[in-house]
């Protein structure tokens, strides 16, 4: 909060400009005084020492010797003392109370009593702080909720199907997943070549083909399944397999595909290879005839690279060592793995087998959703037409078992976790025994005495940026010293590099287009500046048309190459067959995951045994947060780099880098030149000079538009950057973008090595293979990456409340075969995001919203390339929602939430949610096994909340006699309420607990609600349906067996709307009036009417007691929130979760269902809130505010107080401004957005600017719905 | 619906009508049942609104104008006797609809050389059907919020962008329902028939929505807005 206000401040041009803001001038200023004022403090006092040398506190409130009287001692001692919080500066918090929040912002922070100051003073030496740590539940709680997620995920890991690390691309340069890059230069020069190639190779297959024979049904079988797998290898543009898997090709074409899809699978990590391979004994070893077939054509494989197929040949190879090796144990690896297929391998025949098959592979990777033709496949002796739904079932969790790019995002994940794992369990045993420490202790120890003078006496912050060296490579060639010292590259291909082109491909257009696009970049280059020095993504492109005469290439990317391949021009990423032509003799070695994870593991081993102040960064590299670690070991940081980098040499083998710098960019800066197996310490004072020279695509954030973009400003180096002001940077880029570069182009950074980092989003992407021909193919596409969605969701404990559909679609006039085979070409790509009411992680829920949007986007399903779903905006499923990180926006949902007992019906689908019968009819009855005794409720009577305002429901024909409460508990009703035949027809549980509650009732008859004590529980409902209250009798309820009769609690009479009234049917008038009349006899004391009223015969007896009401909670959001967000939304969950949950039969009443679907949709505190039921358009409210200016001042104190919106609170500004729109108010609806707009986009935090943007885009829609037109936004 | 083509602005002077002749007494006359008090009020407004269009979006040249005083506050009236009569004649047949709740909108249009619109502005209206006028208060409240409109078109310029030379207007009513079938049974004024209005006309493309006003009484429930072609030129 308080940084986002200096940026504020730092933003505007006050002249501090150059100083870095005002705050940065006033803060070194404090600290100079603070320097000057020492000598003399010293002088004074006399007893000074260096105790707290390296200490820099800050004291957050009231303490105990008082922050002066701290002040003085820290100068006295050598410390230093801030009066302003720095997180990269300040070492330690002082306090002796802290509030919740300020805890939650300080996680990680060490926050520590006033007396270890006091008490080390004592000792003449500094003491350990962890005893004095403020709170040290706080950090327990925090870890606590890590390590279940870390468990979950662990335990994740050993199950075969999920793919555990396997990554290829060690480069940090480009992380991006090969796949998804767009193609470089290398498409360019590989154009002819492949024609040709493709041709012998083609025929080999077809030897192949012919060579396996009679080709039965189960090879058939076999066809599609390699197809499937073969998907999950995202770079291999030979893997010639296609989602043409999903339509019905001739047979030979599938068989073709059969042919060499398969040795794909072996290349992957021997796990997965293990899996695939035991399906084929699944399907083989039961039907023996099989078997032979299949190992036969693994064989085969092999032979046929030698016959000239030369892109799949270093596949085959691989197969060749990696598959039949795995063979033998196959049996009864499966046994374990796949109980079902074992447990009837004899009675099914073999065209069944397929089928058991396809259920066997869905269920290996752990996903769950049904194969549709499972059943309706039973006659597999029609292959080729098998349909095409059957085939994708499992091929996205299969793609996602096996792909890189799965593996990519769980690699970093694995390690964060971790390392977190590690910090627990140490923090668990109390204490963490570091054998690296311990090491370089006693190497100090050995050391002549004189260097524990050489100990660094300032304490400065260090971080420690380590990096392996070509990972990939060196991983691989440790075991091979022979490719020590020569080009080496890590890629799925091994040959020449050279493959055939597919029909319907054109790689020169493709190339044409890449380079029109590196053309336009450059333009811009050029224009922007004359004499700009290209960027690093330029270098690459080979301008001279002789390459595109080479073309048909291998298109393998590089996943890592060695330095020796680097210095002949080789690059990671770039197409093996370009690369290969850059340097004939380089070799290529085949990935091998197990061995990456090992030696990745054994480096965070390493490192863990120093400090465990790791953020993972990768599999290769991690940052290290030395600080401590360096004062209290008291070596520098150079010795503990090389020590660290010895550790890692002997241990894996492999060389490692080590860059050093008083932050994170700066140690990853000097990590560059560090490199290779080397280690550098950026010092501050070189670090000027150092980081004018660094191109600004060195700096993090930077890639290849923002590059561009900076380009044209004449902005090549980090120098350059320097010269433009902060202003300028945030005109060009955005507020925080703009902050974030004036500080990283001068080498400030204040991000924390963080060992746990939040996730923003959950998603699966696939834009490998998609070639889709019906509509129905791309919606059970859809369903099925919901599935996977939802996997991911659940494995990481999530649920998310956007939904994002990307598509990338071929664009017009891009070839319909892309050169990379099954990959996406060139693309127009299309997001869509719907937000919904609650979180979910329900797959069904995420495809059916996924479904509506892709209609909504009107695509052509031939020319989708890729589909990716994600789901963002997510809260943790189960645990508290408050205990979320300090990032999260607060609302005052999560507090109401947190409050409220852990069964509020989060696992229910929110689209269910008060909407059908039977699902909250369910509700109830789960509800009702909490059900309190009767004996209590009516002491709740004045309940706060305003969701209870509807008085709670009765259902005095079922048998639940509903009331809500703040804590939902539910009245029994008293048994003549209740309808027996509804009774019966409930679960005997149930039943049982009924009428248990009520042989409890009348054990105590004293206190359960009777007519004789209606005026004190006015409140809350009057037992007798005779009273006050309303009988519904719902007749036909679709879906709804049983006549279910309703007893609402009648509003006034004077909130009755007439036009409402006048609109419903006779029977339900009549009903109504003769209602009121009972109401009016039973409540003699009511008051009369006015004449307006269109009942004036009746009576009001609630009035004195509503109006009560309305006056505390009038009063409540006003004055007693703190929050303005408590304030902005009172009634937000309570009344989402209780009252329209309990509330949902009689929104199937035609008659009150436009009520009712508008009372969720007022803000539902006040007045409206009770009125809602009767009157079709209550005023609209935000949060009980009517008045513009009341509005106005809500709104600004959301914007000014919260950094970040919450979605809660966009949605309920949203749904304020379309009842405008309904309201046909347009002319509030305007002031509010132009309010809203003048407040949003000033505020420092783009957040906001788009939260505005958001809400704006939603308020045009329903404008432009209700009046055809949209709101002019000046 | 109506289409008028305005004339070759004609320059009279001297011409003076004094326009505020409803006076509020005439309208809480008890024997005036509910709806015609609204259509009256209404159409009342609607009129001096009308003119005050044509001023501040200068449809017609200035001259023939005059301040007159409405509501309290200045207005501009055209002292053009054929335009005047066919904002008269109009809303005189506007009128009925009104008194019978069957008008949705009452659209002015204004209409470029080629009779593309470039803006209209939509007086939607709303009346809540059951309530009955109890005071003379409520029509003093009336009067306020009408003025307040009034003020805001005659402001209204400064949100809008200029409209290109040679405009005309016209006038259309959104009726309620199957209104329109009535309408043509009862012709209010002789030789005044209603035409479905074209497409063209109603239609306008890339429109964008500036919201003028909100009012909100007992008897009615107006807002303005104006809806103007994102080119105008």
């Amino acid at each position: 909060m308080s940084r986002d206000g200096w940026r504020k401040k730092a933003s505007e041009d006050d002249g501090w400009g150059g100083r870095g803001g005002y705050m940065a001038a006033k803060i070194s200023k404090l600290e100079e005084q603070f320097q000057k004022d020492a000598p003399s403090e010293k002088q004074k006092d006399g007893t000074s020492s260096c105790i707290f040398s390296g200490v820099a506190i800050y004291v957050n409130g009231y303490t105990d010797p008082s922050a002066d009287e701290l002040r003085r001692l820290m100068m006295l001692h050598g410390g230093q003392f801030h009066l302003y919080y720095t997180r990269s500066k300040t070492t330690h918090i002082i306090a002796t109370n802290l509030p919740n929040r300020k805890i939650q912002d300080l996680k990680g922070e060490k926050v520590v009593r006033p007396e270890w100051i006091t008490d080390s003073i004592k000792a003449g030496r500094q003491l350990s702080y962890v005893q004095y740590q403020l709170y040290m539940k706080q950090k327990g709680l925090n870890y606590s909720s890590v390590c279940a997620r870390g468990k979950q995920d662990t335990s994740s890991i050993h199950e075969p199907s999920k793919p555990s690390l396997n990554h290829l691309q060690s480069d940090s340069i480009k992380p991006q997943p090969s796949h998804t890059q767009t193609l470089s230069t290398e498409v360019l020069k590989s154009t002819h070549a492949n024609h040709k190639a493709n041709f012998t190779e083609r025929s080999n297959h077809q030897l192949d083909v012919r060579l396996n024979g009679s080709c039965s049904i189960i090879s058939e079988e076999d066809a599609e399944r390699p197809r499937v797998n073969g998907i999950h290898d995202g770079d291999d543009d030979d893997v010639d397999d296609n989602a043409c898997a999903l339509l019905p090709r001739g047979s030979q074409d599938t068989l073709l595909t059969n042919g060499y899809v398969h040795p794909v699978n072996a290349a992957l990590k021997p796990q997965d290879s293990f899996a695939e391979l035991q399906l084929h004994v699944v399907d083989t070893g039961s039907h023996q005839s099989h078997l032979p077939q299949t190992e036969s054509r693994d064989r085969e494989e092999p032979s046929c690279s030698s016959s000239g197929s030369k892109a799949n040949s270093h596949q085959r190879s691989l197969i060749s060592t990696a598959s039949p090796a795995k063979q033998p144990g196959l049996h009864s690896m499966q046994k374990d793995l796949h109980p079902k297929p074992t447990s009837n391998p004899g009675t099914s025949a073999a065209p069944q087998k397929g089928n058991l098959h396809d259920q066997t592979r869905v269920r290996l990777n752990g996903s769950y959703h049904m194969t549709p033709n499972s059943s309706t496949l039973a006659d597999s002796s029609n292959p080729p037409g098998r349909s095409a739904a059957g085939a994708e079932a499992g091929i996205i969790s299969e793609f996602f078992s096996r792909s890189r790019l799965h593996h990519i995002s769980t690699w970093r994940n694995e390690f964060s976790e971790y390392v977190n794992a590690l910090q627990s369990r140490s923090r668990a045993a109390g204490g963490a025994v570091f054998s690296g420490q311990e090491k370089l202790k006693k190497l100090r120890a050995n050391c002549s005495s004189g260097s524990l003078m050489a100990a660094p006496q300032v304490r400065q912050s260090c971080i420690l940026h380590v990096d392996m060296d070509c990972f990939f490579v060196s991983v691989a060639v440790r075991h091979r010293p022979d490719l020590k010292g020569k080009p080496v590259a890590v890629t799925s291909n091994r040959g020449p590099g050279r493959v055939a082109q597919r029909p319907g491909a054109n790689p020169q257009l493709e190339f044409q287009y890449y380079q029109r696009k590196q053309q336009q970049y450059r333009k811009e280059k050029t224009d922007g500046d004359l004499e700009m020095t290209p960027s690093p993504q330029c270098d690459e492109v080979p301008s001279n048309g002789v390459d595109l005469d080479l073309a048909a290439l291998s298109m393998a990317e590089i996943a890592s190459c060695s330095y020796e391949a680097r210095q002949a021009g080789v690059r990671n990423g770039m197409f093996f067959g370009r690369a290969k032509q850059l340097c004939p003799d380089l070799q290529s070695v085949p990935y091998d995951f197990q061995a990456y994870k090992e030696v990745a593991l054994s480096m965070y081993e390493t490192l863990a045994s120093y400090t465990h102040n790791i953020e993972a960064l990768s599999c290769d590299e991690a940052l290290v947060d030395a600080t401590n670690l360096l004062v209290e070991l008291g070596v520098t940081s150079d010795d503990l780099a090389r020590a660290i980098r010895e550790d890692i040499k002997e241990k894996t083998g492999c060389t490692a880098s080590v860059g050093m710098g008083s932050n994170i960019l700066l140690a990853r800066m000097a990590t560059r030149k560090a490199k290779p197996n080397g280690q550098y310490f950026l010092r501050s004072e070189e670090v000027d000079d150092f980081i004018r020279g660094q191109p600004v695509s060195s700096l993090p954030g930077v890639g290849r538009s923002m590059s561009s973009k900076l380009t044209s400003l004449g902005v090549s180096t980090c120098g350059d950057l320097q010269q433009l002001s902060i202003s300028r940077l945030q005109r060009e880029f955005g507020p925080r973008t703009g902050q974030t570069l004036f500080r990283f182009c001068r080498g400030l950074d204040d991000r924390p090595v963080r060992s746990e980092k939040e996730r923003k989003s959950v998603s699966a992407e696939m834009n490998y293979n998609i070639r889709f021909t019906q509509v129905e193919e791309a919606e059970s596409f859809l369903t099925n990456l919901s599935m996977e969605v939802q996997k991911r969701m659940e494995g990481a404990g999530l649920r998310g409340r956007r939904i994002t559909l990307k598509v990338m679609m071929r664009k017009p006039g891009a070839p319909v075969e892309p050169a990379k085979y099954g990959g996406h070409g060139i693309c127009d790509n299309f997001a869509r995001s719907v937000l919904l009411a609650q979180p979910t992680d329900s797959g069904q829920l995420i495809a059916a919203e996924a479904i509506k949007l892709f209609y909504a986007m009107k695509l052509d399903v031939k020319d989708m390339r890729g589909v990716g779903l994600q789901v963002q905006q997510l809260e943790g499923s189960y645990a508290d929602p408050s205990g979320q990180g300090p990032s999260r926006g607060r609302s005052i949902k999560d507090l109401l939430l947190a409050k409220q007992p852990a069964h509020s019906p989060r696992k229910d689908p929110p689209a269910q949610d008060g909407l059908t019968g039977p699902s909250s009819s369910r509700a109830f009855s789960s509800n009702q096994e909490r059900v309190t005794p009767p004996s209590s409720p009516p002491s709740t009577s004045s309940d706060p909340m305003p969701g209870t305002s509807k008085g709670g429901l009765h259902h005095p024909h079922t048998p639940n006699h509903v009331r809500t409460y703040l804590n939902v508990s539910i009245e029994v009703p008293s048994p003549s309420q209740v309808d027996q035949s509804v009774l019966e027809a409930l679960p005997v549980d149930i039943r049982k607990q009924v009428e248990q509650s009520w042989r409890h009732r009348e054990e105590q008859p004293s206190t359960s609600s009777h007519l004789s004590t209606p005026p004190r529980t006015s409140s809350s409902p009057p037992p007798g349906p005779s009273l006050g209250t309303l009988v519904l009798q719902l007749q036909n309820q679709p879906g709804q067996p049983c006549t279910t009769g309703i007893i609402l609690e009648l509003p006034d009479v004077s909130q009755v709307d007439p036009e409402v009234f006048a609109a419903l049917p006779r029977e339900l008038q009549d009903e109504l009036c003769s209602a009121y009349r009972n109401k009016g006899n039973a409540q003699a004391q009511g008051i009369t009417v006015g004449k307006k009223n269109p009942f004036p015969q009746l009576k009001q007896p609630a009035v004195g007691k509503l109006k009560r009401r309305y006056k505390k909670r009038n009063a409540s959001p006003a004055k007693k929130g703190p929050s303005p967000l408590k304030k902005l939304f009172p009634g937000n969950s309570p009344a989402k979760s209780s009252p329209s949950k309990t509330l949902p039969l009689p929104l199937k009443h035609p008659g009150l269902k436009t009520e009712n679907v508008q009372c969720p949709s007022s803000p539902s505190t006040d007045v409206p809130e009770t009125l809602s039921k009767f009157n079709p358009r209550p005023v609209p409210t935000l949060a009980g505010a009517y008045e513009f200016s009341d509005i106005r001042t809500l709104l600004r104190e959301w914007v000014t107080s919260i950094s970040e919106p919450m979605e809660e609170d966009i949605l309920q500004v949203v749904k304020y401004c379309t009842e405008l729109v309904e309201d046909k108010d347009l002319e509030k609806l305007y002031l509010v957005i132009k309010y809203m707009k003048r407040l949003m986009q000033q505020s420092s935090e783009s957040v906001w600017s788009m939260a505005f943007d958001f809400i704006l885009d939603n308020v045009q829609v329903v404008v432009q719905q209700t009046y055809g037109s949209t709101l002019k936004i000046t | 619906m109506i289409f008028y083509k305005r004339d070759a602005p004609l320059f009279i002077k001297g011409c003076c009508i004094y326009f505020g002749c409803f006076s509020m007494a005439t309208l809480t006359r008890q024997d005036l049942n509910f709806g015609q008090v609204v259509a009256d009020i209404l159409c009342e407004f609607l009129e001096v609104a009308i003119h005050l269009i044509l001023y501040v979006r200068e449809i017609y040249p200035s001259g023939i104008f005059q301040k007159r005083k409405k509501y309290n506050v200045p207005v501009q009236m055209s002292c053009h006797p054929e335009l005047n009569q066919y904002i008269q004649d109009t809303l005189h047949c506007v009128k009925p609809l009104i008194q019978k709740n069957e008008a949705e909108k009452v659209v002015m249009v204004i209409m470029d050389k080629e009779h593309h619109p470039v803006e209209r502005f939509v007086f939607e209206i709303s009346q809540p059907p059951l309530l009955s006028i109890s005071s003379e208060t409520l029509l003093s409240h009336v009067e306020q919020l009408l003025r307040a409109m009034i003020l805001k078109i005659s402001v209204c310029d400064a949100v809008l962008d200029n409209n290109p030379p040679g405009c005309t207007f016209t006038l259309l009513v959104h009726t309620r329902e199957a209104a329109t079938r009535n309408m043509e049974k009862v012709q209010v004024i002789k030789d005044f028939p209603w035409i479905v209005a074209d497409e063209q006309e109603v239609h306008m493309e890339e429109a964008k929505l500036i919201p003028l006003k909100t009012m909100t009484s007992d008897i009615l429930k107006m807002q303005l807005y104006v809806e103007e072609r994102t080119q105008k030129n």
